[in-house]
């Protein structure tokens, strides 16, 4: 069909219609409400045939997305921060039952103080859940992951949900140019789905989820789940495959960005890592063997691959776009977790940044690089710090003498 | 890379500016990106959108801080606090005024050292479309300074407002419009140069108590003396010799700002009058006229 400006909100609405899904249970929420608003248009002027709707909350909306993709159904939904917040006990629940739906979820900071920007804190909270995460930068990145996301869950060596996650604003209301595939690449790529057994029948009444009472039996549940999704990354490999042949795009479970000969390595997920590639392109004209290494799975977690791309580097500077309370970056205790049994490892740093969709500037990339080669330097490594100028503390400082607060 | 960043009211169109802007530059062979800033504002508050066009790839995301070019559609934003259309614009940049004072005058009144370039295509909406919806007009001098072809903006005009006008008869005359200002507009080269960030330091931020450091804050936008006079393309004026103090409009004010004099007689508080007119639509005798709004600060002792 050729390239088109689309939002990341239109593309993800695009991967949808391509994938002919059946059944849509919606709940808008900021700024995810224009996926489902182009659906429910697309719907109604006939342009896609599936089941369209709307729920009272997102804890009905993703209960009744779980019990729909049970019956066979090719489902989606899409929520975003305090939405997911508030299915998030039906989010275990559906992982449990082992149904391949797929969820867009758009990144949105979490309260309070409340904010509309975009931060990784919705979509790491359910991080354990049993979905498997696949993290985008580009709006192109978001239409082709919802494809690929259904070949995986769709798997029956995995047969778990997927979440693809794409920040608000940032690529939520971006246009830029998209590659809309031919819906004939799409059939072959990804054809209906037919479960070997599509168990949840009016004929055959059962329950799902059903109680154990047993730790042996919790165990043996809760392992299975995690063996399926370390699963998933094998099988992942043999979908892009596929898609790099239908569709001439390649994609892999981590993205390397001038990583061949690169001493000093950032460490970004999701849209703002397209600011970072901009910094280690800049690091180079400066003689800074600069890269960026970008999971685009946080579950599973791509650990051999990191393992091997890390390998030898001087510095790995993680930036988290998140913040765990009492702890620090989400991420950087998931890098450290990988490498800390390997020999030949790096020295590992952690900032973080662009909380609450906050900017993260050229300057502050350059003080993350000369925080890595003085590390490397001296073999010390600072701790953790949030990625906070001068004119912001100013900025706040002025807030809250307006409020009244010194 | 040029960047631009349009700066408008809820509801007068800068989001469809730049995707017009940003489509148009597409269908010019341009790498393009366009993006709004808006979240829970509503009709009235500021707005901005922004459209960085390349032939390079684009590398940035997110808002435009430092702008080649700035679209102000409404021109009291000059003089808004929050909005700041100014901040950041680039040595050699473009500012476009949407005003009937000519850029010499708006110069002087707003104080702009900057490159000034102006048309009042609030008029030229009313004149030509019968409303005033910038949209179009707004991405049709954009173009212009941009240096975008005129079969692109055309290409654009009809991709992205076709699909929020149905109405063909209002589509031609807002593409008619647009081409307008296209060609109004003398063409201009845009000469900025790569902004150098001044230097700014990475800090540790400091432990504050819960008392100073809760976001219990009240922003400055939310303020009471946050007055919405300014927001206004028409106000409501009364003739007292006709109106006969039935206070219809009073009630039917959605925003409450009518009130009554000592006479009996309605009167507007036009400091959060946003202009909707029902109070105009509703008066049984017609007695409420609507007066196109010019604003400038030598005015401002009127409102």
């Amino acid at each position: 069909m050729g390239k088109e400006m689309l939002t990341g909100n239109s593309a993800a609405a695009w991967g949808v219609r391509l994938a002919e899904v059946d059944y849509i249970p919606a709940y808008p929420i900021t700024p995810q409400t224009e996926i489902i608003e182009t659906i429910a248009k697309w719907i109604s002027d006939g342009s896609m045939d599936a089941s369209f709707v709307t729920m009272d909350s997102e804890h009905s909306m993703i209960t009744a997305a779980g019990a729909a993709s049970a019956t066979g159904a090719r489902t989606f939904t899409t929520t975003s921060s305090q939405g997911l917040l508030y299915g998030f006990e039906m989010i275990y629940t559906v992982a449990g039952w082992r149904v391949p739906l797929v969820m867009v979820n758009v990144s949105r900071g979490l309260s309070s103080p409340i904010t509309l920007g975009p931060d990784h804190n919705d979509i790491l909270a359910v991080r354990d859940s049993g979905f498997l995460q696949i993290h985008c930068e580009t709006c192109q990145e978001v239409l082709d992951s919802v494809l690929m996301a259904y070949r995986l869950a769709e798997d029956e060596r995995v047969l778990l949900p997927v979440m693809v996650n794409m920040d608000g604003f940032y690529l939520s209301f971006t246009r830029e140019a998209v590659e809309i595939p031919d819906v004939e690449k799409v059939r072959s790529f990804l054809p209906e789905y037919r479960p070997e057994h599509a168990f949840f029948k009016a004929a055959r009444p059962m329950a799902q989820g059903v109680a154990v009472l047993g730790g042996d039996y919790y165990s043996y549940f809760k392992y299975q789940m995690h063996l399926a999704s370390q699963n998933a990354l094998e099988i992942y490999k043999e979908v892009c495959d596929d898609f790099e042949r239908i569709f001439g795009r390649k994609y892999e479970v981590i993205d390397e960005y001038m990583m061949e000969d690169a001493e000093y390595i950032l460490v970004m997920t999701n849209s703002f890592s397209t600011l970072g590639k901009a910094a280690v392109k800049r690091a180079r004209e400066d003689g800074v063997k600069a890269g960026l290494l970008r999971p685009r799975f946080l579950r599973p977690f791509p650990e051999s691959e990191i393992k091997n791309a890390l390998k030898g580097k001087k510095a790995v500077a993680v930036i988290d776009q998140n913040i765990s309370v009492g702890k620090g970056g989400i991420i950087y205790s998931e890098m450290a977790g990988c490498l800390y049994n390997e020999i030949d490892r790096p020295l590992l740093l952690s900032f973080i940044g662009g909380l609450g969709g906050k900017n993260i500037s050229q300057k502050e990339f350059e003080f993350i690089f000369e925080k890595m080669i003085s590390a490397s330097d001296t073999g010390i490594v600072e701790p953790p710090s949030l990625l906070y100028t001068e004119s912001e503390l100013e900025g706040i400082t002025k807030l809250k003498e307006i409020a009244g607060k010194e | 890379m040029l960047r631009l960043r349009f700066h408008g009211r809820g509801g007068q169109g800068a989001k469809v500016a730049s995707r017009v802007l940003g489509t148009a530059a597409f269908l010019d062979g341009y790498n393009a990106q366009d993006f709004p800033l808006y979240g829970a504002e509503r009709r009235g508050a500021p707005i901005t959108a922004f459209t960085r066009i390349s032939r390079d790839d684009i590398m940035e995301r997110g808002l435009v801080s430092d702008p080649d070019i700035v679209i102000v559609m409404d021109e009291t934003l000059l003089s808004d606090p929050q909005a700041m259309p100014l901040s950041g614009l680039k040595k050699g940049g473009i500012v476009f005024v949407n005003t009937p004072l000519s850029p010499l005058e708006t110069k002087e009144e707003y104080g702009i050292e900057d490159h000034v370039i102006t048309l009042d295509i609030t008029k030229v909406s009313l004149d030509m479309i019968g409303k005033s919806v910038l949209s179009s007009l707004a991405a049709g001098v954009a173009s212009r300074i941009a240096g975008i072809g005129e079969e692109a903006l055309k290409g654009a005009l009809e991709k992205e407002l076709s699909g929020i006008i149905s109405d063909r008869d209002l589509l031609g005359k807002n593409t008619e419009a647009a081409l307008y200002c296209y060609n109004t507009l003398v063409p201009v080269q845009v000469k900025t140069a790569e902004t150098i960030r001044e230097k700014e330091n990475v800090i540790t931020l400091p432990f504050e108590t819960a008392r100073v450091s809760s976001p219990a804050i009240n922003a400055t936008g939310n303020t009471p003396l946050r007055r919405t006079g300014n927001w206004r393309v028409f106000r409501p004026v009364w003739n007292y010799d006709i109106c006969t103090r039935c206070m219809t409009c009073v009630s039917r004010c959605p925003e409450g700002c009518i009130r009554l004099n000592e006479d009996g007689y309605p009167y507007a508080d036009y400091d959060n009058c946003k202009g909707c007119l029902v109070c105009a639509e509703e008066c049984p005798v017609k007695a409420i006229t609507k007066v196109r709004e010019i604003h400038s600060r030598s005015e401002e002792g009127d409102q």
